[in-house]
């Protein structure tokens, strides 16, 4: 797990693009504390960079570029779990091996598959892959979007980086900066927008191929996951669902440095933790934050699933005067604004302060198994976009969060529900906010980004697919990649491993999404192990007491001083109770970026 | 698209990936419809994913009104195949500015077309063929002209595996009775006995002339055949002597034929009525060495004999030659990869899709 960073072309001489590299690396060098490297090959204009964060094989054979062949070279920043079985694959047929590192094998399969060896890869990863005999840069990112890649590509060559922050604001075209309109819209920047207007994120399961040479690029795809309705066999599902977790887990505890398990309290981390117990025993420890305040406190829940393992737990108390001290670093970490995040800064900080290098996470679970309100929702959302479009019109002048995020359903597809079911600011509250006007901020929404039509699925799978390629995409995975790197560490997902996505996406919609609770097939898979506490009680929400600590806020206190009239009624609006704390964390982050006044 | 295993099929899953890529990039949105196919066939495809690919299980009726429907609001419509084309001719009634592109393959369009075919053509904006030879028969079409008809060559499938480092052909030869040092023709068709124009019984008349110089000279032929076209195939192997030096090892699935192109030593099938004949690209594509027929779209596919030996197909006495040619200079006549790559390498081919079909922004396949 690394962060990288890298130059082709550009018209510049050796040094000053291998000190343009160092620079974004150095800009990146949070995520990969423990070593740090440069390839460049001056005839073909290249320059490669890398910042290691080492987990497996911590000798420095695993330094970074690697070499392969004396043909391959690489910068990789990410995790193969399935590794040893290529690696055997690979020694078959006459490959040998130096080091212990998967990124030695994603060289040698690339010499054995080309850029069929990219859908074998099952993990997380983002790299750039240099091909010195037939003069081809290649880009690669995981089919789940795991790790983050972005690009920039003109005529006279490409840069590419792990962050945006990495990125020379020069790249940036002139003009006007459509993303404010999303961050409002949205909460988060979708991909494929940037902050800047140069730069784009590889989008999942593709590679892009530049020929240095010729100065042409291809972008392919080479994974993609599409539901289907196959499995049919209730008994057989939840055998099935509970060994290909298992299995996933314990590729994913594989690890030369410490390694950890977030526990919320809710479900899905529970599951992981019991599960990874049962491979890594004592040495496993837990890791979770919790609150004074009762009400989000999840404590009880933890504690519940503490009693059945018999690993180490590291409980941390986040207190609001903590909070409120770390506000303004957390809002530099962000890399690209976003309302969410904050709380895989704080866990990802205590796993550090623990020495944690990697942690599992249960992100997944949720956009897989139907664990949030859109797989009730999305029904009704999808009866008004089609049979009460007038009904949409009453969102404009209403006062009410719903009624007003109504407007969005006049949108086509699967972008106008997700905004109804999971938007902030309504257009024209985004035209007022940003000195615009509504239609400007309408063309903008509609422009991008582009999905395609899911009408064919079923309905639950059509909110497992806008979950899974929309929030989990563009709000869950960017920000726990940035949040955690920010610390050096690395967060692992059990759920996106390709064989459990692959298992869930075809199990047919009446096993997987019936039942009493939410994620009932998860429940019952593994009802064995599974306390029942866990899961038979109030669902919560959103579990940080924000809406009273960001009212105590230094940081914000100040920026909303000397602010318009708009912004200021909005912040008393935030300390009177009548603005979501999400909506106005939006603000908060616009006024930071001085986007607003 | 998915339940058979012919050219045209590839050519379709080929060209729903290359769209679905462009959707990646551009602001693009894109159906794919499959008449014959059904909808789990797609599922598990590593073309492109399935949330908007419908497939109606030849339920034709279903599918025709389906296919307007969807058609008819986007801005461009492919059809695959000229059995699609009442779909084209509907869609262009009911809007006119929907642009209508045409694939042509080969023979389904060499033929005369019937009348009701003709005056629907006319619907079709542009017509793409595999290969010049096409071309040049569409755009004699009444009402086509050269001004609708491109060629768009048929390409190597990105999905093609890469050949092996250090693969053992040995076992393969074995498993046929062939030796290490054998010389081993391989030809890979259809045995049809109603469409007897691969040019395979050719080449076994071609291998008695052959025979004299080449004593270990070996044929293997596959692919799935029918009893006649079997029958007819044993007698005239024994008629002209060669028992023990053919086999027909009849169908052989899409992952074991790498190894088949790994264990040949030339690939021979003089054929005359090619569309374009990707098997040819895919044979030069593991480094064989190819002859083929220069009276059909194969031309295209041997880049006019820049990649490999063009011979009248009707001429055994022209194939035997070839065969001795190649077999005294292998190396001269293998294929340039290089040269193979650009020119029908999946890249160049999505490049010249995408300008063929700019500007348009709504894809309809079927």
């Amino acid at each position: 797990m690394c962060r990288i960073a890298g130059i082709a072309g550009l018209n510049r001489n050796g040094d000053e693009r291998e000190l343009q590299v160092k620079e974004m690396c150095n800009k990146l060098k949070h995520g990969g504390p423990d070593d740090g490297g440069i390839y460049r090959d001056d005839n073909n204009n290249l320059v490669l960079g890398n910042r290691r964060l080492s987990l497996i094989d911590l000798s420095p054979a695993g330094h970074m570029p690697m070499a392969y062949e004396n043909r391959y070279h690489i910068t990789y920043n990410g995790e193969i779990y399935n590794f040893e079985d290529l690696k055997t694959e690979l020694k078959a047929l006459g490959f040998s091996f130096s080091n212990h590192t998967d990124t030695e094998v994603i060289l040698a399969a690339f010499s054995q598959w080309k850029t069929l060896a990219f859908a074998k890869l099952k993990g997380m990863f983002a790299f750039a892959l240099w091909d010195s005999v037939e003069k081809e840069l290649y880009l690669v990112r995981d089919a789940s979007g795991i790790k983050p890649l972005y690009y920039s590509l003109n005529n006279s060559g490409m840069v590419f980086g792990s962050e945006i922050r990495a990125f020379n604001r020069q790249t940036q075209q002139p003009g006007w900066e459509p993303w404010e309109v999303y961050l409002m819209a949205y909460g988060h920047i979708p991909e494929p927008i940037t902050t800047l207007s140069g730069v784009k994120p590889l989008p999942k399961g593709c590679f892009l191929k530049y020929n240095i040479a010729s100065g042409k690029s291809s972008l392919q795809s080479f994974a993609h996951y599409s539901y289907s309705e196959w499995q049919q066999d209730a008994d057989q599902i939840k055998r099935n669902v509970a060994t290909r977790l298992e299995e996933a887990v314990k590729r994913h505890l594989v690890a030369d440095a410490p390694l950890g398990v977030f526990l919320s309290g809710g479900l899905d981390s529970g599951i992981l933790a019991l599960l990874a117990e049962k491979f890594k025993h004592q040495q496993l420890v837990t890791l979770s934050i919790y609150f004074k305040e009762g009400y989000y406190s999840e404590k009880k829940y933890q504690d519940i699933i503490q009693l059945k393992l018999q690993c180490e737990h590291r409980q941390f108390l986040l207190e609001e005067q903590e909070f409120n001290q770390s506000l303004p670093e957390i809002l530099e970490a962000m890399d690209m604004p976003s309302c969410d995040g904050i709380n895989t800064w704080f866990i990802s900080r205590h796993a550090k302060n623990n020495g944690m290098k990697a942690v599992l996470s249960g992100i997944g679970g949720d956009e897989l198994f139907g664990g949030y309100p859109s797989f009730m929702r999305i029904p009704y959302a999808r009866a008004i976009q089609d049979y009460a479009g007038s009904l949409t019109g009453m969102g404009k002048s209403a006062n009410h969060k719903v009624l007003k995020r109504m407007q969005y359903l006049k949108m086509e597809g699967i972008h106008g529900i997700y905004l109804f079911l999971r938007g902030l600011f309504n257009p024209l509250d985004i035209a007022r906010y940003l000195d615009m006007t509504e239609k400007q901020v309408w063309e903008i929404l509609n422009q991008f980004p582009v999905y395609p039509n899911i009408r064919r699925l079923d309905k639950g799978n059509q909110a497992s697919w806008m979950e899974f390629n929309m929030y989990m995409q563009n709000q869950l995975l960017r920000d726990a990649d940035v949040m955690s790197m920010i610390h050096g560490v690395e967060i692992r997902l059990p759920f996106l491993y390709e064989d459990v996505i692959r298992y869930a996406i075809s199990i047919h919609p009446k096993y997987k999404y019936g039942g009493r609770w939410p994620k009932q097939l998860l429940i019952d898979s593994f009802s064995g192990i599974l306390p029942r506490e866990i899961y038979d009680r109030p669902k919560m929400g959103f579990s940080f007491p924000f809406q009273e600590w960001l009212k105590s806020s230094s940081l914000v206190k100040n920026l909303m001083e000397g602010a318009g009239t708009m912004l200021g009624n909005s912040y008393k609006d935030f300390l009177n109770g009548r603005m979501h704390w999400s909506q106005f964390m939006t603000l908060v982050l616009l006024r930071h970026k001085k986007a607003i006044v | 698209m998915f339940g058979a295993t012919g050219g045209i099929e590839k050519v379709c899953r080929i060209v729903a990936k290359a769209l679905f890529e462009m959707t990646l990039v551009d602001r693009v949105k894109l159906n794919v419809m499959s008449m014959h196919d059904r909808q789990d066939q797609g599922d598990e495809n590593r073309y492109f994913p399935t949330e908007s690919f419908k497939a109606f299980n030849k339920k034709k009726v279903s599918f025709i009104a389906a296919a307007v429907r969807a058609g008819a609001k986007s801005d461009l419509v492919i059809l695959s195949h000229i059995n699609l084309l009442l779909v084209g001719w509907l869609i262009k009634k009911i809007s006119p500015r929907t642009k209508i592109v045409l694939f042509a393959h080969g023979i389904e369009v060499w033929r005369e077309l019937s009348p009701r075919r003709k005056m629907m053509i006319s619907c079709c904006d542009h017509i793409f063929s595999v290969s010049s030879y096409t071309a040049g028969i569409v755009s004699k079409i009444p009402g086509v002209g050269s001004g609708r008809s491109e060629v768009l060559n048929n390409c190597l499938d990105p999905l093609l595996p890469q050949k092996n480092k250090g693969i053992q052909n040995h076992k393969l030869r074995e498993h046929y009775g062939f030796s290490d040092s054998d010389r081993v023709m391989f030809t890979l068709t259809r045995l049809s006995s109603r469409e007897r124009y691969k040019g395979y019984d050719k080449v076994l008349e071609a291998m008695v002339n052959l025979m004299p110089q080449y004593p270990n000279l070996k044929y293997l032929v596959a692919g799935s055949y029918d009893a006649k076209e079997k029958a007819f195939l044993d007698d005239l192997v024994i008629k002209l002597g060669l028992t023990g030096y053919v086999k027909f090892a009849g169908f052989i699935p899409d992952e074991s034929l790498i190894d088949h192109f790994a264990m040949a030593d030339l690939y021979v099938m003089p054929s005359m009525k090619e569309g374009f004949g990707i098997v040819f690209i895919e044979a030069m594509f593991y480094g064989l060495p190819v002859i083929a027929g220069n009276r059909d779209g194969s031309v295209d596919a041997l880049l006019n004999g820049k990649l490999g030996v063009l011979v009248d197909p009707l001429n055994v006495d022209e194939i035997s030659a070839a065969i001795s040619k190649v077999f005294n200079h292998t190396e001269t006549y293998k294929p340039n990869r290089e040269l193979l790559l650009a020119q029908f390498g999946y890249d160049t081919y999505k490049i010249k899709l995408g300008n063929l079909l700019k500007p348009t922004t709504v894809l309809q396949a079927v």
